[in-house]
C-alpha cells in the first residue's frame, strides 16, 4: 500500500519541480529584457541631464559620447546661462498658458462628465454621438483655419500666449470620456441621498463627486496641464517667428534650428530641458498616489 | 408630522411605458404606510415620486396640503433610507449624519448633540468615527437611518431598507424599525417586496401590481378579506391554495364542492353569502395552506404527498389531487405522532379537509372577491 503511495506521489513530485524551474527560466528571461527596455528607454533622459552640467569651451558642445580630445568641465553654467537667455520669457509663457489651460479644462471636462453622467435630457445621446464622431478627425486639420481664425482675432503670431490659451481650451469639453466612465461608476443613490439631504446640484457635485472621484480630477489635472506644456506643432505654426511669444518647446527648438547654432547651443538646449521637465516632474511624485487609491470602499452593498 | 396625499399620480418614462397608473392615496398624519408588490410593480417609483427623484407625469403630490410636484427633494422637507444605504464613503460616520445639518448651516454644537442622540439610539456611537467602509451591513443600515433621523422631517421613507441584510439581521432590524417608529412619531411610507415585513409594519398595506393598486387595507384586512385573487396569494405564506370548484345551493346554505368532497360554507363567511345572495356558479376558492387540515383516511379530499419540508414547528406538505392540482398544506408538527412524521414521504397518500368558515371566493372571471364590492 505504501509502495504503490510513494510511487504515485514521485511522478507528481518532479512534475512539480519542473513547473518551478521552468517559472524561474521564463522570469529571468522577462527580467532581462525588460532591463534592457528599460535601460534603451533611460539613455535619451540620462544623456539630456548629464549633458546639461558639462561645460565645454566655446562653441565645442557635443552629444554624450564625445571625441576624448575635447575637454569638458562639471558645472552651473548651463543653467546660469538659460536664465541670462530668453529662456525665463518663454517658460512663463508656457506656465501661463498651461495652468490657464489646466485650471479651465479641467473645471469644463467635470461639469461636462458630469451632466453627460447624470442628467438625461433629449439631445444627451446625438450628442454624444456628435461628439465622438468630431473626435475622430486629427486636430491637424484644423490647424490651417485656426492659424487665420486667430490672426484675424489678432491673436496669433505676437499675441500668441492668449489664442494658444483658447485653441487648447476650446474642444475640452469633448474630452470627458475617461471620467464620465468614472462618474458612472459612482452609485446615483449616492447623489439623490444628497438631495434629499438638501443638497443642490452643484453641492452634490462639489462635496460628494468630486472627493470621491479625486484619482480622475487628477488624471484631468494632469493631462490637461501636460498638453500645452509640451505642445509644438500648434504653437509652432501659431507663433511665426516671435521670440517674445514663444514656448519652450518653440524655444529650445528655435536654439537647435540651424547645425550652427546646435554647438553652440546643445548643453543649454539640455538643461533647458531639465527645467522643463521639473515640474512636471514634480506634479507626478505628487499626485501619482491617488492614481492607485481607490476611495468608494463602502459607498453602498457591493 | 405631516399627511401626505397623492391624487392620480401617474409615471409614464420617456419609452412611453407606464410604471404607475392613477395612484389615489391618502396617507394620514403619523401613519406608518407600506407599498408592497412584485418587482417591477411600480412602488418604488411611487415613493420616488414622493421625494422627488423621479418626475411626476401626472397627478399631483401633496405633503401637508402643499403640492410638492415641482419642489426640489430638498425642499419637501423629507427624509429617505435608501436600499444600497447610500452612505458618502469619503467622510466618517458622524460626517454622513451630520452632512444634512451642515448644509442647513446649523451650529457645530447643536449638530453634535444631535448626531450624538442619533447614534446613542441607534447604537452606533463607537463607529462615529470610522469610514462607512469599515462597518458592516446592519451598522451601515443604522447610519442609514441615523442619517435620515436627525433631519427631522415631516415623511420619512425607506425604499426595501432591509432587503441587503441576511435574514437574521433583517428580523432584528425589522424590530428596531417598529421602536425607532415609536421613538419618532412621524410619518412614514416604507416600500418593500417582503409580504412579512408588510404585515409587520404597517398601519396600512397598499399591495401594488403592474402599476395598479390591487388592495389599500390593515394587514389583518388584506389577509383575512384579499381583495382579489392577486392579494391572497401575495400575502400570506406559503401561498394560499386556490382551487376551481362549484358553488352550490341546498335548502338556503351554501357548500363547495372541491374535488368531490362536500364542504358547507359556515361562519360569517356563509352568512355574507346569504345576505349578498350569491349566484351558484363556478367559482375560484381560496384556502390558506394553515387552514387545511389532516383528515382521516376516507374522509375529505384523497390526495398523495410530493414534497415534505420539515420546517421545525410545523410541516409543509405539498400534495397533489388526482386531477394533478397542486396544494400546499401546513401542519404543526405538534399534532403530528412521531410515526406520522417519520412516514410522510413521497407517494404517501394523505386526506385533507378544512372548514366552511376559512373559505375565500373569488369570481374566475374577473378574479374579484365575492364578498368584496
Amino acid at each position: 500500500m505504501k509502495k504503490t503511495d510513494s510511487a504515485a506521489v514521485q511522478p507528481v513530485m518532479k512534475k512539480h519541480m519542473g513547473i518551478k524551474a521552468a517559472n524561474r527560466i521564463s522570469n529571468t528571461i522577462l527580467y532581462v529584457i525588460l532591463i534592457l527596455m528599460s535601460i534603451i528607454w533611460l539613455i535619451p533622459f540620462v544623456c539630456i541631464v548629464v549633458q546639461s552640467f558639462r561645460v565645454y569651451p566655446t562653441g565645442m558642445s557635443r552629444y554624450l559620447f564625445s571625441h576624448p580630445d575635447i575637454s569638458f568641465r562639471w558645472g552651473f553654467d548651463n543653467y546660469i546661462n538659460l536664465w541670462k537667455s530668453n529662456f525665463p520669457k518663454w517658460y512663463l509663457n508656457t506656465f501661463i498658458i498651461a495652468l490657464f489651460v489646466a485650471v479651465v479644462q479641467t473645471v469644463i471636462v467635470l461639469c461636462m462628465s458630469y451632466t453627460l453622467s447624470r442628467f438625461r435630457f433629449k439631445l444627451r445621446a446625438p450628442m454624444m454621438k456628435f461628439m465622438l464622431i468630431l473626435g475622430m478627425f486629427p486636430g491637424m486639420l484644423t490647424m490651417i483655419i485656426l492659424y487665420q481664425v486667430l490672426k484675424d482675432l489678432g491673436l496669433a503670431l505676437e499675441n500668441a500666449v492668449p489664442g494658444l490659451m483658447l485653441v487648447y481650451v476650446a474642444s475640452s469639453g469633448m474630452g470627458y470620456y475617461v471620467s464620465k466612465g468614472f462618474f458612472d461608476t459612482i452609485p446615483k443613490s449616492l447623489d439623490e441621498a444628497a438631495r434629499v439631504d438638501g443638497a443642490t446640484r452643484a453641492q452634490v457635485l462639489f462635496k460628494i463627486i468630486l472627493p470621491l472621484a479625486k484619482p480622475i480630477v487628477i488624471y484631468t489635472i494632469l493631462t490637461a496641464f501636460m498638453a500645452p506644456w509640451g505642445d509644438f506643432v500648434f504653437a509652432k505654426y501659431i507663433v511665426g517667428v516671435n521670440p517674445s511669444a514663444y514656448n519652450v518647446a518653440v524655444g529650445l527648438q528655435d536654439w537647435l534650428s540651424t547645425s550652427a547654432n546646435v554647438s553652440e547651443n546643445y548643453t543649454k538646449f539640455c538643461a533647458g530641458g531639465v527645467v522643463v521637465a521639473i515640474p512636471v516632474t514634480i506634479l507626478f511624485i505628487c499626485l501619482q498616489r491617488y492614481y492607485v487609491e481607490g476611495v468608494t470602499g463602502g459607498a453602498v452593498k457591493g | 408630522m405631516a399627511s401626505v396625499k397623492l391624487t392620480k399620480v401617474k409615471k409614464v418614462y420617456d419609452n412611453k411605458v407606464v410604471a404607475v397608473h392613477d395612484f389615489d392615496l391618502d396617507i394620514q398624519d403619523k401613519e406608518f404606510v407600506v407599498f408592497v408588490g412584485p418587482s417591477g410593480c411600480g412602488k418604488s417609483t411611487t415613493l420616488r415620486m414622493v421625494a422627488g427623484l423621479e418626475e411626476i407625469s401626472d397627478g399631483t403630490v401633496e405633503i401637508d396640503g402643499v403640492v410638492v410636484n415641482d419642489l426640489q427633494p430638498k425642499d419637501r422637507n423629507i427624509a429617505m433610507v435608501f436600499q444600497n444605504y447610500a452612505l458618502y464613503p469619503h467622510m466618517t460616520v458622524y460626517d454622513n449624519i451630520a452632512f444634512s445639518l451642515r448644509l442647513q448651516k446649523m451650529p457645530e454644537d447643536l449638530i453634535y448633540e444631535k448626531v450624538t442622540n442619533a447614534a446613542e439610539i441607534l447604537g452606533i456611537t463607537p463607529y462615529l468615527m470610522r469610514k462607512p467602509r469599515a462597518l458592516s451591513g446592519g451598522q451601515r443600515q443604522r447610519v442609514a437611518i441615523g442619517r435620515a433621523m436627525v433631519r427631522e422631517s415631516k415623511v420619512f421613507l425607506m425604499d426595501e431598507p432591509l432587503s441587503n441584510l441576511d435574514a437574521k439581521l433583517r428580523n432584528e432590524m425589522r424590530a428596531e424599525i417598529i421602536k425607532l417608529r415609536q421613538k419618532l412619531n412621524t410619518t412614514f411610507i416604507y416600500v418593500t417586496h417582503d409580504q412579512t415585513e408588510a404585515m409587520t409594519l404597517a398601519d396600512r398595506i397598499v399591495i401594488m401590481k403592474d402599476g395598479y393598486i390591487m388592495q389599500v387595507g390593515t394587514p389583518t384586512e388584506c389577509f383575512d378579506m384579499p381583495a382579489n385573487l392577486f392579494v391572497a396569494e401575495f400575502i400570506g405564506a406559503p401561498k394560499m391554495n386556490i382551487m376551481k370548484t362549484n358553488l352550490i345551493k341546498e335548502n338556503g346554505k351554501y357548500y363547495v364542492t372541491p374535488f368531490g368532497s362536500k364542504i358547507e360554507v359556515t361562519g360569517e363567511k356563509g352568512e355574507e353569502l346569504k345576505k349578498r345572495n350569491v349566484e351558484p356558479k363556478e367559482i375560484l376558492l381560496g384556502v390558506r395552506p394553515e387552514h387545511i387540515t389532516l383528515a382521516k383516511p376516507g374522509e375529505g379530499i384523497t390526495t398523495r404527498l410530493e414534497v415534505n419540508e420539515m420546517m421545525g414547528s410545523e410541516l409543509h406538505l405539498h400534495v397533489y389531487t388526482e386531477d394533478e392540482t397542486r396544494l400546499i398544506v401546513r401542519v404543526p408538527t405538534i399534532n403530528l405522532t412521531a410515526d406520522q412524521r417519520t412516514n410522510m414521504v413521497f407517494g404517501t397518500p394523505l386526506n385533507i379537509t378544512f372548514e366552511g368558515k376559512v373559505m375565500h371566493f373569488f369570481d374566475p372571471e374577473t378574479e374579484k372577491n365575492l364578498l368584496l364590492d
